[in-house]
């Protein structure tokens, strides 16, 4: 009953509010529970916390619920080291845990201000599939007077590009959407590729909607900057080393890994790209290269 | 600054302290003019010591009493200074450097662990209890270690040449072929740290239109090394006999990219084509936090009279000419980074920049 109950909290913040990113959603919701639980030990709190977390995957199965719940845990360890009180230590918790919502809500506008120098007046640029973080740097760029053109890939199956292209429309962006399989043709007359994240892995690769690494391949192959903007909560500690790595628990929606049917039929929702292709990451830890991602999430994990 | 503060606190404050006050901001007047009006090439490390020589006396001789008042003054000061001449980017890293002193020492009074990082991280956001410094305790030492502090940078400018050249045995081996750009002169003591125990002989690309090759070549022969000067055109005609390409910079960027001489990006490429490894002779004071981005504020053009004079008045009607001094290289083409501090790769650039500066500074 309870996790019927904490589902259907997490879906309406979802619904209730688009442009939040799913992890701060998911940090939300399990500070809501944390909030409520009842227990009287740390364990008990874990314990409890991680059958939340599934519930929450069980709703939206994609790779940045998964990296916000293990780093509302992390936030959950470090704080009860320091405090052996266990009310004292549930009251710091949930302190910290408005003032860390507080801060990743910035963290949108922190990674706009410094991306937007990269775009230059009259520049081409290429993006994959619906992001918001691109949207938000894309409205900075506006508002400091750029002009610029946007391609955006169509974005099969759920038409995702579409959902872009109506958004820059409204800021006044020349848009263009492409089918999935023209990136190889425009991509000689595009000046760079700037997409978003679902996770960022411990290689310093990301993870996003199929067709990234598409995009990644053929923008290496023409010598075109590949840029990467993810918030820092979207970093996971996976690290894969192909395609097959990534666990299937990602790259399928939750629905079809419930029916249980046999996964080879299906369509994989991600793709993994590798740091070798990404030119620069823009988090609002600052601006980084593939190899600085591992550091960041070695001074966290370790 | 100086002025400003002269005129206002000119009722309480000694004639003294007025007079001293404007008196550094002629100095630092004069610094920018110097440096806007470019012409002769200065030696990045004589640029690095005036700078640091400067915001040593305006730690001194400013008007603050916090550390915020201070960091206020010198991002001002350094503003103007950089904005005289953007591509001395070894400016801006000196001011960056004092910066990050001074919240060092303030925190260290402050009595604030080492432990507890200023940089931005995941950790520091999950556990940091939400205000940040705001450096208004007033520590009546914090100007004696700050002034200590920039003594030793100024004693650490000094060795940097010869540290870099202590690790040349380690890199160029007997009867190597060498080849090299322009005229650096980190690359020259490197080499003839190099030449008093090994036999090795080096080719030196003139490097148009300045042929400031021919400057660095006549340098190494006089220490009887072998040296052969050609023109840039050859440069990758020659590239498949060369062991090492041992280049120096104007500037590290934070990516691990080099804005160099004009014509290093051709002889990073030639290399990479034969699989040469290119290393690149720098001190850490070059080290810039920017990266490759809109700004373009690195590039620098000269007049065009080197590239064609202006006796050739008919064509010069109908074309355009231009001059630029920097080149571009991308991280993809360096194999090493020598500094004082040790050898290092372009992709662990990001690390040592965490090191030496915080990145509230990156944008003065």
């Amino acid at each position: 009953l309870e996790d019927a109950e904490r589902a259907f909290t997490f879906r309406a913040q979802l619904r209730d509010d688009p442009d939040v990113a799913s992890a701060v959603a998911a940090i939300r919701a399990l500070l809501g529970f944390l909030k409520q639980d009842r227990g009287e030990t740390i364990q008990g709190l874990r314990s409890s916390l991680r059958d939340a977390i599934d519930t929450l995957s069980r709703v939206d199965s994609s790779v940045a619920v998964s990296s916000g719940g293990e780093l509302f845990l992390r936030f959950i360890s470090l704080t009860s080291l320091e405090y052996s009180d266990y009310s004292k230590c549930k009251e710091i918790m949930i302190e910290r845990g408005e003032i860390f919502l507080a801060k990743v809500s910035l963290s949108r506008n922190k990674i706009a201000k410094l991306c937007h120098p990269f775009i230059r007046d009259g520049a081409r640029i290429l993006t994959h599939a619906y992001s918001r973080v691109v949207l938000r740097v894309l409205e900075a760029a506006v508002e400091s007077k750029k002009r610029f053109s946007v391609y955006v890939t169509e974005s099969q199956p759920d038409e995702a590009g579409q959902k872009m292209a109506k958004a820059l429309r409204k800021l006044n962006i020349p848009v263009t959407v492409i089918l999935d399989a023209a990136v190889g043709y425009i991509m000689e007359k595009v000046d760079l590729v700037l997409v978003g994240a679902e996770g960022v892995v411990e290689s310093g690769g990301i993870i996003n909607k199929i067709g990234t690494n598409q995009i990644a391949v053929c923008a290496k192959a023409q010598n075109k900057p590949f840029y990467v903007v993810a918030e820092s909560f979207k970093f996971v500690r996976l690290f894969p080393l192909n395609q097959q790595d990534v666990p299937d628990r990602f790259k399928y929606k939750a629905d079809t890994l419930k029916t249980g049917q046999n996964l080879t039929e299906e369509h994989p929702w991600i793709d993994y790209t590798s740091p070798s292709l990404i030119t620069l990451l823009f988090t609002d830890l600052g601006v980084l290269t593939p190899s600085a991602v591992s550091d960041e999430l070695i001074k966290l994990y370790l | 600054m100086g002025r400003r503060g002269a005129g206002s606190g000119s009722a309480a404050a000694m004639p003294g302290a007025a007079e001293r006050g404007s008196e550094l901001s002629e100095q630092i007047e004069a610094f920018a003019a110097r440096l806007r009006r470019g012409g002769e090439r200065p030696r990045s490390e004589d640029t690095a010591r005036q700078t640091l020589s400067l915001l040593r006396k305006i730690v001194g001789n400013g008007r603050w009493s916090r550390a915020g008042e201070l960091m206020d003054l010198i991002r001002t000061e350094g503003q103007r200074m950089t904005a005289a001449q953007p591509s001395e980017t070894t400016v801006g890293n000196m001011v960056r450097r004092v910066l990050k002193v001074i919240r060092e020492e303030y925190g260290r009074l402050h009595g604030r662990s080492e432990e507890s990082d200023q940089q931005e991280s995941l950790h520091k956001l999950l556990t940091s209890g939400g205000l940040s410094e705001d450096f208004r305790t007033p520590y009546p030492s914090l100007r004696a270690n700050v002034i200590e502090a920039i003594n030793e940078m100024l004693i650490e400018l000094e060795g940097t040449t010869d540290n870099i050249a202590m690790q040349a045995l380690e890199h160029i081996h007997s009867n190597e072929v060498i080849m090299t750009i322009g005229y650096s002169r980190t690359v020259e003591a490197f080499l003839k740290e190099a030449a008093r125990k090994r036999k090795f002989q080096v080719i030196v690309a003139e490097c148009a239109p300045f042929c400031q090759g021919h400057e660095m070549a006549v340098r190494l022969s006089k220490e009887n090394i072998e040296t052969t000067v050609m023109s840039d055109a050859a440069i990758f005609a020659v590239m498949s006999r060369v062991n090492k390409v041992i280049i120096g910079t104007k500037t590290i960027l934070a990516n691990g990219a080099l804005i160099a001489v004009s014509g290093t990006h051709t002889l990073a490429l030639a290399a990479k084509h034969h699989s040469t490894p290119l290393i690149v002779c720098a001190p850490m004071f070059k080290l810039s936090p920017q990266f490759p981005n809109e700004e373009d504020s690195f590039h620098k053009f000269v007049s065009p009279q080197e590239v064609l004079p202006f006796t050739e008045g008919e064509i010069l009607a109908k074309i355009n000419v231009h001059c630029p001094v920097f080149d571009y290289v991308p991280p993809e083409l360096i194999t090493l980074f020598i500094s004082n501090i040790g050898g290092n790769a372009p992709s662990y650039i990001y690390r040592l920049m965490s090191e030496l500066y915080h990145p509230d500074d990156y944008e003065l």
